[in-house]
């Protein structure tokens, strides 16, 4: 049957002798002399040099009469030998003259023939299988497969020449040492730093490798989800207990200078509209954390960069009296690149500083500074150096921090007229997040305070000079005493959601790996730490003090130092053993390395109206090397560990967007996008056409990326259609200057005032809007429309303004008149949903997406990608009527891409495939490029048609987060919805049943209710 | 291995009348066989045969036929052999008969011993041999097999392990 089976058997049949009859040389027989009747054994007979006996051969299959003659030649032999009734040559056949004799020539020659045939049948290997694969299994000896020598003699140089072939040769062994040497630290250490060059390792990297499955991500290797089932463990881990993430990394930017020129430079990346700034008070004064959205400059709300979080150095420190400041960045890998970048240019840091100190290596002489000149900054030249020296001097040392950076890179840069010095500290720290509220009894279990260094210790030989320095200074010791309080105090205290959000802990803790437990073992909370009421109280109440966020992690210098002088595991382990009585505490006394850290407050989940504080936890600061020696104690005291599939469990929990998933208007979170769909693709088309679902069938356009640009850009021309007739062309009134700035497209102004009017268009009866609004839509038309031809490709923006997204989760809920949400709308009071109000904020974010939150009525469980979906108004009336009912169905769609798929099939040919998506081109709409690009059975192919309106329901927005959630007890979904399709939804529904849509995933026909809830 | 056993019938077609090798055909000579099993065997032995029963190798020249039956009723088969008298095609009947000269289970078998046994012939054929010429011809005809096993000896020898493959092919 198959062209394939045919050849493997002819391949097989190669050397078998076939079939040798007369029959066939007898039937051409008439005529023909020489006719060789198809014996192909013994065709190599042909050339031979023995004419004479050849042409005897081809004779008696052809012609008597030929044969006659040759006959009466050998005649004379007479043989009369006749074996066993054998074979009398010469030229039977038909004819009646048959010759009463046989020559012994031609018979033997036959047998010749024969035996030839067969020694080549029996010689040669004929089948597929390997040498060793032919002996029999007694003698099949165990590295037969690839030691030649364990074969039988006789068959080495088979295999020999068999092991040489490409197709059976293995990898190349780079592997020359045996494994025992492999294995040997030395080795190994190199062979790690070899492996870390590529991709970044974190410093819990090979504890992660055995426990996770690992992806490279972002230029590192991370840990995505524990080999385990570990789901809902993870979940309650969160909830009730503590889950663990290693965040290193996260990167971080440094910025030092005055803080007015900081400020004056950053401000035009952050909006107020947003929420804070970095000129927080709070956060300025380096008593929290600051979270916020960075912008281009000047280009709110379009071209977002992403979402950062930034700490400040606490302005009055002892011994630092300087104006200078320092604040740090903290921002996902994905977004780093285009993040600083950014600050750079704003801060017009562009030159990279020049080393003052120590240049690591002399070869590097100032011709080479431009390109070199990373050793910048004092302290990060110093590091270098160090860093230098490990590779210099003692080349087997272990990578700690960046293993792939390029030492001739610079990662500093300062600007010459503000004074500010940007440097880039990605990998100089460990970033813990510790989830969850028994992170506190974690905490204060698994680090102790570092213990005030006395005058009578002798101090000689400890390397820990700064910190005996610091005991010296009775200010810092009793700072340091006030954080030990402190600190000591959230042991107390049951969740990390009660303590103000943001809030930054410095300390200084001994090292950890003193006091492990001999065994794993969960802490519990301790009720009864909390004896101490009055002071937890007041902790509650105003969070830690400002000075108490101070921390020697601050200063790179100290940090080198701690990172250089840490005492490896094997020493640990060694001075354990010498103990006298085994098993009893270590005392290293002043030897004992101190270990500054940053503990910073993560608020959980700050939006919506319940489980507020949820997922909130701890992030631990650490100095770069003192990774591991941190995370086996958080561990040990039953911590567990997520990877970054928790991550996203834990952003969509918390209901806020993930980075960079959800961020679509984002470089990152675009090329996020494209590479899951692509990784989508290729999963959905690795399944048979049969198995997988037909996206096109159930009408699905986009199954594996949001066409959010389409979903906008339809969404405005939809709205401009419903009011063309009454928004004709009246001047218009001025549009902000921001609007100007933005350029929205052309049909934008239209778009905007006819969302109110038009009652009529029956779009699949979803969207006519009611009479509640109508008149007035013309109101600014033209001069938009003019500003918009102008326009370059205009973005989309996603709505992150408080104030109207406040606005907006008042307007969803079930009446407009919400008691609940107009105390939260700022000054104005609760404002009505009307045009106007509608039109001011389009007019403001034109092609403008809304996060919202979904939370299903009854049955359901959304998946990323699902489609969100306007309800038509007898979806709504049966709701009304029947409170169980589930939703509407999607009608099948056709597709019309299978004939073409079909034809494509039969016609390989190009000019065929054209002519196939010619004729189908009255069926899709058109699309050029299916004729060029391969088709793929279920997806659509081409450009989308217009997506809003493809289905029976309209759609408004696609879901990127969403499960069963744990929380909750039913699915929930988060996503985007377009901005103009939402505000033109609620208009159009009655009070009660407002904001209630149309969930259906990808793969199904059904659509759920479900409620749209904007969270601020 | 998980396979059908097969015996291989090693035969060779000994007939009077030279025409009997021109109408000599696998297909002829396979029908000629089963309907012999059926005439001695009756149905049951015509069904216990007609599995697996082929016809691997005819030469006509040398009148040798290889068979193939499955293992369990080759004794079926081989007991109806010398029930053919008569070679019959088109109308013709030609009287033959079937000698066996080997039961092997593979082919690969059957194809050593057939080099054995025509090496034989040719030897005996030319220990009889009494004209000059005949015996230069047959003198060639069997230095040239022999050269040919020379060559192919090491080959042979080397690679008599293939023999399993062989099996496992059939």
């Amino acid at each position: 049957m198959s062209n394939a089976k045919e050849r493997k058997h002819a391949k097989k049949m190669r050397n078998q002798p076939t079939n040798v009859t007369l029959s066939s040389g007898f039937v051409a027989d008439s005529g023909v002399k020489y006719h060789n009747g198809g014996r192909k054994p013994f065709q190599s007979q042909k050339g031979k040099p023995h004419s004479g006996t050849s042409r005897q051969r081809q004779t008696k299959t052809s012609h008597h009469s030929l044969a006659e003659s040759d006959a009466k030649e050998q005649s004379s032999s007479r043989v009369t030998f006749k074996k066993k009734g054998g074979w009398k040559a010469g030229p039977e056949g038909t004819s009646q003259e048959i010759p009463k004799y046989i020559t012994a020539s031609t018979f033997a020659q036959a047998r010749a023939a024969e035996i030839s045939a067969m020694l080549k049948a029996v010689a040669q290997k004929s089948s597929n299988s390997l040498v060793f694969q032919t002996l029999p299994r007694h003698m099949r000896r165990r590295a037969m497969s690839h030691n030649v020598k364990r074969l039988p003699r006789r068959l080495q140089e088979i295999a020999q020449k068999e092991a040489e072939k490409a197709v059976h040769q293995k990898k190349e062994h780079s592997k020359n040492k045996c494994h025992k040497a492999r294995r040997c630290h030395i080795n190994r250490m190199l062979e790690f730093n070899r492996r870390q060059k590529k991709n970044k390792w974190l410093e819990t990297h090979i504890w992660h490798a055995k426990r996770f499955h690992m992806v490279k991500r972002w230029g590192y290797c991370l840990g995505e989800r524990p080999t385990v089932k570990s789901h809902r463990a993870c979940y309650r881990a969160m909830t009730s207990r503590c889950l663990l993430q290693d965040l290193s990394y996260y990167c971080c930017l440094e910025l030092k200078g005055k803080e007015e020129e900081i400020l004056k430079a950053l401000s035009p990346m952050c909006s107020i509209d947003t929420g804070l700034t970095f000129a927080a008070v709070h956060c300025l004064s380096g008593k929290r954390q600051g979270s916020l959205m960075l912008y281009r400059a000047n280009k709110y709300p379009r071209e977002m960069l992403g979402p950062v979080t930034f700490i400040w150095k606490a302005e009055r420190t002892p011994g630092d009296t300087s104006e200078s400041r320092q604040l740090w960045i903290w921002l996902h890998p994905s977004l780093k690149q285009d993040i600083l970048e950014e600050i750079k240019a704003v801060c017009q840091c562009m030159e990279p500083t020049k080393s003052t100190v120590c240049l690591p290596d002399p070869l590097l002489t100032p011709s080479q500074e431009k390109s070199q000149t990373d050793l910048p900054t004092e302290k990060i030249g110093k590091k270098r150096k160090w860093k230098d020296d490990e590779e210099n001097a003692k080349p087997i040392k272990k990578v700690i921090g960046d293993g792939t950076r390029d030492p001739l890179q610079p990662y500093s840069w300062i600007s010459p007229t503000t004074g500010i010095v940007i440097s880039d500290l990605t990998m100089e720290m460990n970033r813990f997040r510790l989830i969850g509220p028994l992170s506190h009894s974690i905490l204060t279990e698994a680090l102790k305070a570092a213990s005030v260094h006395t005058e009578g210790e002798d101090t000689e030989k400890t390397p820990h000079c700064w910190w005996i320095e610091t005991c010296r200074n009775p200010d810092s010791v009793s700072l340091h005493h006030r954080q030990e309080t402190v600190f000591e105090l959230l042991g107390g205290i049951t969740s990390p959601a009660e303590i103000p959000a943001g809030t930054i802990l410095g300390l200084t803790v001994g090292d950890p790996r003193i006091n492990l437990p001999q065994k794993r073992s969960k802490v519990l909370p301790n009720p009864e730490k909390c004896q101490d009421n009055e002071k937890v109280r007041q902790l509650l109440l105003e969070g830690v003090p400002v000075e108490c966020s101070h921390s020697f992690l601050w200063n790179q210098d100290i940090c080198k130092s701690v990172t250089e002088n840490k005492i490896s595991d094997q020493d640990l382990n060694r001075k354990r053993s010498e103990l006298l009585v085994p098993g009893s505490q270590l005392f290293l006394g002043p030897h004992e390395s101190k270990v500054p850290i940053l503990l910073i407050q993560q608020p959980g989940k700050v939006t919506g109206d319940d489980q507020r504080g949820w997922g909130s936890g701890w992030d631990v600061l650490l100095p770069k090397g003192w990774g591991m020696a941190f995370w086996i104690p958080f561990i040990y005291r039953g911590a567990r560990v997520g990877g970054l599939k928790e991550t996203v469990v834990h952003s969509q929990y918390k209901r806020s967007p993930n980075v960079p998933g959800d961020f679509p208007d984002c470089p990152a979170g675009i090329l996020f996008a494209e590479e899951q769909a692509k990784n989508l693709i290729e999963k959905y088309k690795r399944r048979p056409p049969a198995k997988r679902p037909n996206y096109v069938k159930l009408g699905t356009l986009a199954p594996f990326c949001c066409p959010w640009e389409q979903l906008t850009l339809d969404w405005e021309s939809r709205v401009q259609a419903e009011g063309e007739s009454s928004a004709a062309s009246s001047p218009g009134g001025e549009e902000s200057s921001l609007r100007r700035e933005v350029v929205p497209r052309a049909p934008v102004p239209g778009r905007a005032r006819q969302l109110p009017d038009d009652e009529g268009t029956p779009l699949n009866g979803s969207s006519e809007p009611k009479g509640v609004m109508d008149a007035d839509g013309p109101a600014r038309a033209g001069t938009e429309g003019v500003v918009g031809q102008g326009a370059t490709s205009s973005l989309l923006c996603v709505l992150r303004s408080r104030k109207l997204l406040r606005q907006l989760s008042a307007w969803c809920g079930p009446s407009s008149g919400n008691s609940r949400a107009a105390p939260r709308a700022p000054g104005t009071g609760q404002q009505e949903l009307s045009r106007e109000a509608c039109l001011s904020i389009l007019d403001r974010f034109p092609k403008a997406l809304v996060w919202v939150r979904l939370s299903l009525l009854r049955k359901g469980s959304p998946e990323p990608h699902t489609m969100i979906c306007v309800p038509a108004e007898e979806d709504l009336l049966q709701l009304s009527q029947d409170r169980l009912y589930c939703g509407p169905q999607e009608p099948k769609h056709s597709d019309p891409f299978k004939s073409q798929i079909r034809k494509q099939k039969k016609k390989k040919l190009e000019k065929r495939r054209k002519r196939g998506c010619a004729a189908s081109e009255g069926l899709a709409e058109g699309d050029p490029a299916a004729g060029h690009q391969p088709l793929t059975l279920g997806l659509w192919s081409g450009p989308l048609p217009v997506v809003t309106s493809h289905c029976s329901r309209v759609l408004l927005g696609f879901v990127t987060q969403g499960d069963f959630s744990m929380a909750v007890g039913c699915g929930e979904a988060l996503g985007f919805v377009s901005l103009t399709g939402l505000l033109d939804m609620l208009s159009s529904q009655p009070g009660v049943e407002r904001g209630l849509v149309l969930l259906r995933p990808p793969a199904s026909l059904q659509y759920r209710f479900a409620r749209i809830v904007i969270e601020v | 291995m998980v396979r059908f056993k097969h015996r291989y019938l090693l035969c060779e077609v000994v007939s009077d009348d030279p025409r009997c090798r021109l109408s000599l055909e696998d297909r002829v000579l396979g029908g000629l066989v089963r309907d012999t099993i059926a005439r001695v065997h009756g149905t049951f032995g015509a069904a216990a045969c007609s599995i697996g029963f082929a016809v691997r190798y005819l030469n006509a020249y040398t009148g040798i036929v290889l068979l193939r039956c499955r293992k369990e009723f080759y004794r079926l088969v081989w007991s109806a052999l010398p029930f053919i008298t008569y070679l019959e095609n088109k109308g013709h009947h030609y009287p033959c008969f079937l000698n066996t000269l080997h039961v092997g289970g593979t082919i690969r078998t059957c194809q050593k011993f057939l080099i054995q046994y025509n090496r034989r012939q040719l030897l005996i054929l030319l220990q009889n041999c009494t004209d000059e010429g005949e015996r230069e011809a047959i003198q060639k005809s069997v230095t040239r097999s022999c050269l040919l096993e020379e060559s192919s000896a090491g080959e042979e020898l080397s690679d008599s392990g293939g023999e399993e493959a062989a099996e496992a092919m059939e």
